[in-house]
């Protein structure tokens, strides 16, 4: 084990792990302040791929402008959904906000399929995202690094707001305690957009990595990185917002020392591998790696 | 700030009548405070004390009756509002937030009437009135023991310098010496003027410093009127109050 | 306790005439379309026989218990897969699928036996992994159940060995899953289900999805309550999906993943979780309304209108629609039952009027 082995696989586990990262930061936002587990997320991150597919395709809009279309369009989507499809459900319990928002998602998949096409389209990506360069001795697409940069400065901008601005702490305090929160003169629907835009946002820069990396972009694209943030939440503890950042980097280390410890005959049971590790995680901690300060049920 | 005429009451609620699910808990409930009142509610377990403080801060919505503060019809309005009207509630249980420092707590309670020169006066004035505050100010709340963060609930109601406000059984779970500091809290803060609108079960401390008081049996108000003039009367103190000494009522 | 308590004990007026009734409508219903003639609605009738017993089995488990079991999905299609490798003679099964396992090919039995096999299988498999994951609930349940969902869609998905990966299991052949067939599972499956919900053990189940602690307290050992609900339901599940393969004749493992699922969870939603009518009527309904869809989107097509996948939307809106203004459904979780009739009609002395919900 050499240490250009072990920087490569540094370098990876980083790199994936900073973009599982703001996945599951993503939902855990939603979850903490509307306790929702938000199955429509996947789709936020598809409506900002295709957006950047459309545009990139159809117009000759200039990289960093079809970049920031896309994230408004993922905003405007975490946005406008809260607003229809959850609002009517503050309240009620969690399996009723569950169903509804996998309604909500499977009705977005079908949107797509129809309006747009069933079949995947190719995003055109700037290509410098995908050239190789040399970090620390070892080669690795630009991305990688990008993701990494990215990743760094959106959690400084992230604690930043939320431990100095009041509007932040407002949201930890709701979402430690919703009803105390609004006693204090904490506007509900104000707190619930912003995190739902948080949310949005997350999920456009999430679309511009995922789409680099994949090519691609297809109606049911968003199951993958829905799926990864769940697990990346959990394994973290769900209501904790470091608990998510460790929870994505934990779920990319596990996964990539299967990929090189698994024999090749089982690597196509990887996803199967992962998800029992996770189960088995979950049977013996069922609240995740970092204490949050709300108390989870279990019985037993 | 209150343009009400000196006898119009702050607080007026008119034959409320709140549910739990299916589950009627206040049945045609009235009453009032004055400003510059302490109001007392007292009763057993279970008697609807907190439902009337749920549904006047707006957490509960009323089935039916009228609720009016400052002069308003604010039946149904959600908390967040009423707070900025110029309520303030001391939760049951403290609530405080756990994992937000004692600054942030405070900070929160002032959250839709903040002022920073007032907020920054008033935080010398809390050093004084709580020191345990000034101690733990950068301290998380949820390390601090019962009789503070009770102190730190009580603070964060008075952050936003509310035109009522509203507790909810401050000594609730505190040692004998706590429970005197909270009711010691509560005569300065009536001396200073602050109209107070206290749900306790301990109804011999609540009802020794109320101007009024309302006492609740199974969600209505059995009795209405000043503690002096409940003193002599067996049947209310037996049977609504419990023991005379402590109220600590099964 | 003998038979003849055991008759005596059931209320007839109340608890079986649910069973009654819904046994009564499926026949008529079957009978009426059989006298059609008419292939193509006997297909849909057979078809949708399927999907209610998949709903029943779903409705075991989930409408009892109150647990979102994101699971099931995946015991069908272990049953599917299973019930076929047992009813293929192992000739067919070394030409479709040479890499398969030698002892699974040379596995033959009769159908009937095959079907039981393939439930047999899901529930071993139910019975294996669900012992640790009863204890968990709410949030942190939901997720595992969908973790499990994954592991097995995955193994079904690349065990080529067994499942010929992700290519498509042609099981060959003729449907063995007849009309008659699917219509008389159905009735006994409608029978298992009501009497589970109505047994101590249903009972049980049930007191936990109002309240885990009191049911505790009242000397309930909730884990094992769950586990033999989740076993049994897996079975049921595990049933419906070999008469499922018998009929589609191919199969993949993507053929039981989250579409079918919300499909399954459409169906109880709307017609209402926590009663056996619910899932019948729920089912019935959402199968309608899909149909009636699927022939809307075919004329579309035909005018060069490209509309497959809107009867998806069409269900799950109606599903937000439920969700928000009648959550508990169709039925609102209570059984159809001759009281319930006589109340409706107004006939009757009355006197049976305190009738606990269901």
């Amino acid at each position: 084990m050499n240490a250009q082995v072990l920087l490569e696989f540094a370098i990876n586990v980083l790199s994936m792990g900073s973009l599982y990262a703001l996945i599951a930061l993503g939902l855990v936002f939603v979850f903490g302040i509307c306790k929702l587990i938000n199955f429509a997320y996947g789709e936020f991150i598809t409506v900002s791929a295709y957006v950047l597919y459309l545009l990139g395709v159809f117009t000759s809009l200039p990289w960093p402008l079809v970049f920031l279309i896309g994230i408004l369009a993922s905003v405007a989507i975490g946005f406008l959904s809260e607003l229809v499809a959850f609002r009517p459900f503050r309240g009620r319990s969690l399996d009723a906000l569950l169903v509804t928002s996998f309604a909500v998602s499977v009705i977005m998949q079908r949107l797509f399929q129809l309006g747009i096409s069933p079949r995947s389209k190719a995003v055109p990506i700037p290509a410098f995202f995908n050239m190789n360069v040399e970090l620390l001795g070892v080669i690795t697409p630009l991305r990688n690094c990008l993701i990494i940069g990215t990743t760094l400065v959106l959690l400084i901008v992230l604690v930043i707001i939320m431990k100095y601005t009041v509007l932040g702490v407002a949201m930890r305090g709701a979402s430690e305690n919703f009803v105390t929160a609004r006693l204090m003169g904490v506007p509900a629907n104000l707190v619930i957009s912003v995190a739902f835009i948080i949310s949005g946002f997350l999920a456009g820069v999430v679309a511009i990595f995922w789409s680099a990396r994949t090519g691609s972009v297809e109606p049911l694209m968003g199951m993958s990185p829905l799926l990864i943030g769940f697990i990346a939440v959990v394994i973290g503890g769900m209501h904790s917002l470091p608990g998510a950042v460790v929870g994505g980097f934990v779920y990319a280390l596990i996964a990539n020392i299967l990929s090189l410890t698994l024999p090749t005959s089982l690597l196509s049971f990887r996803d199967a591998f992962m998800f029992a590790i996770v189960i088995v995680f979950l049977v013996l901690k069922p609240e995740g790696l970092m204490r949050g300060n709300y108390q989870e049920e279990r019985v037993g | 700030m209150s343009n009400c005429t000196e006898n119009a009451p702050i607080l007026q609620i008119s034959d409320l009548y709140v549910a739990y699910g299916s589950i009627l808990a206040l049945h045609g409930v009235s009453l009032e405070v004055h400003k510059g009142e302490l109001v007392s509610i007292c009763g057993v377990n279970g008697a609807g004390k907190s439902t009337v403080l749920k549904a006047i801060s707006g957490v509960l919505k009323p089935r039916s009756g009228s609720i009016r503060f400052k002069d308003k019809d604010v039946t149904g309005w959600k908390p967040e509002h009423l707070h900025k009207l110029g309520m303030a509630l001391v939760p049951e249980g403290r609530d405080i937030f756990p994992s937000l420092t004692v600054e942030e707590n405070l900070r929160l309670g002032a959250f839709g009437r903040y002022q920073a020169k007032r907020f920054a006066a008033d935080l010398e004035d809390f050093f004084t009135l709580f020191p345990i505050l000034k101690e733990r100010y950068h301290q998380a709340g949820g390390l601090l023991s019962g009789g503070e963060q009770q102190m730190l609930a009580i603070a964060r109601g008075l952050i936003s310098h509310p035109d009522l406000l509203m507790m909810d059984e401050p000594s609730l779970g505190l040692s004998p010496n706590r429970v005197d500091q909270i009711f010691d809290l509560i005569i300065e803060l009536k001396s200073r003027g602050i109209t107070i609108l206290l749900v306790e079960q301990n109804a011999g401390r609540a009802l020794a410093i109320a101007d009024r008081a309302y006492l609740f049996s199974n969600g209505r108000v059995e009795y209405a009127g000043r503690p002096q003039d409940m003193a002599g009367d067996v049947d209310i103190t037996s049977v609504y109050l419990g023991s005379q000494k402590g109220g600590d009522v099964g | 306790m003998n038979i003849r308590d055991f008759i005596e004990d059931l209320d007839f007026s109340r608890k079986s005439s649910t069973v009654v009734f819904l046994i009564v409508i499926l026949m008529v219903i079957g009978f009426f379309i059989w006298w059609l003639n008419i292939p193509f609605i006997e297909d849909i009738f057979t078809f949708g026989t399927i999907m209610l017993i998949m709903a029943l089995g779903f409705q075991l488990f989930m409408g009892n218990s109150g647990i979102l079991n994101w699971s099931y999905i995946g015991y069908v299609g272990i049953g599917a897969f299973a019930s076929a490798i047992f009813s293929m003679t192992p000739a067919l099964k070394a030409l479709q699928i040479p890499t398969m396992y030698p002892f699974l090919i040379s596995l033959h039995l009769p159908f009937p036996l095959a079907l039981l096999a393939g439930a047999l299988v899901a529930m071993i498999a139910a019975a294996i992994v669900a012992w640790p994951l009863m204890r968990l609930s709410d949030s942190v349940g939901a997720i595992t159940q969908f973790a499990l969902l994954i592991v097995i869609s995955v193994l079904l998905s690349q065990w080529s060995q067994v499942t010929n990966g992700p290519r498509t299991f042609t099981l060959g052949g003729t449907r063995l899953t007849t009309f008659w067939v699917a219509l008389g599972v159905a009735v006994l499956v409608i029978i298992a289900v009501y009497y589970f919900k109505e047994s101590s053990l249903g009972l049980k189940l049930r007191a936990t999805r109002e309240d885990r602690y009191a049911a505790r307290s009242s000397g309930i050992n909730f884990v094992a309550v769950r586990y033999f609900g989740y076993v049994a339901s897996a079975g049921i599940g595990g049933l419906a999906g070999g008469l499922y393969s018998h009929y589609i004749l191919s199969i993949t493992a993507s053929s039981f993943y989250m579409n079918e699922l919300f499909l399954l969870l459409s169906m109880l939603v709307i017609g209402g979780s926590m009663s056996v009518s619910g899932a019948f009527f729920g089912a019935l309904l959402v199968t309608l309304v899909r149909q009636g869809l699927r022939q809307l989107e075919m004329l579309f097509s035909r005018s060069g209108f490209e509309a497959s996948g809107s009867a998806e939307i069409v269900v799950a809106v109606i599903l937000v629609a439920f969700l928000i203004w009648k959550a508990n459904g169709i039925t609102g979780g209570r059984e159809l039952s001759w009281i319930s009739i006589k109340r409706r009609l107004r006939i009757g002395s009355g006197k049976s009027d305190n009738i606990p919900k269901n």
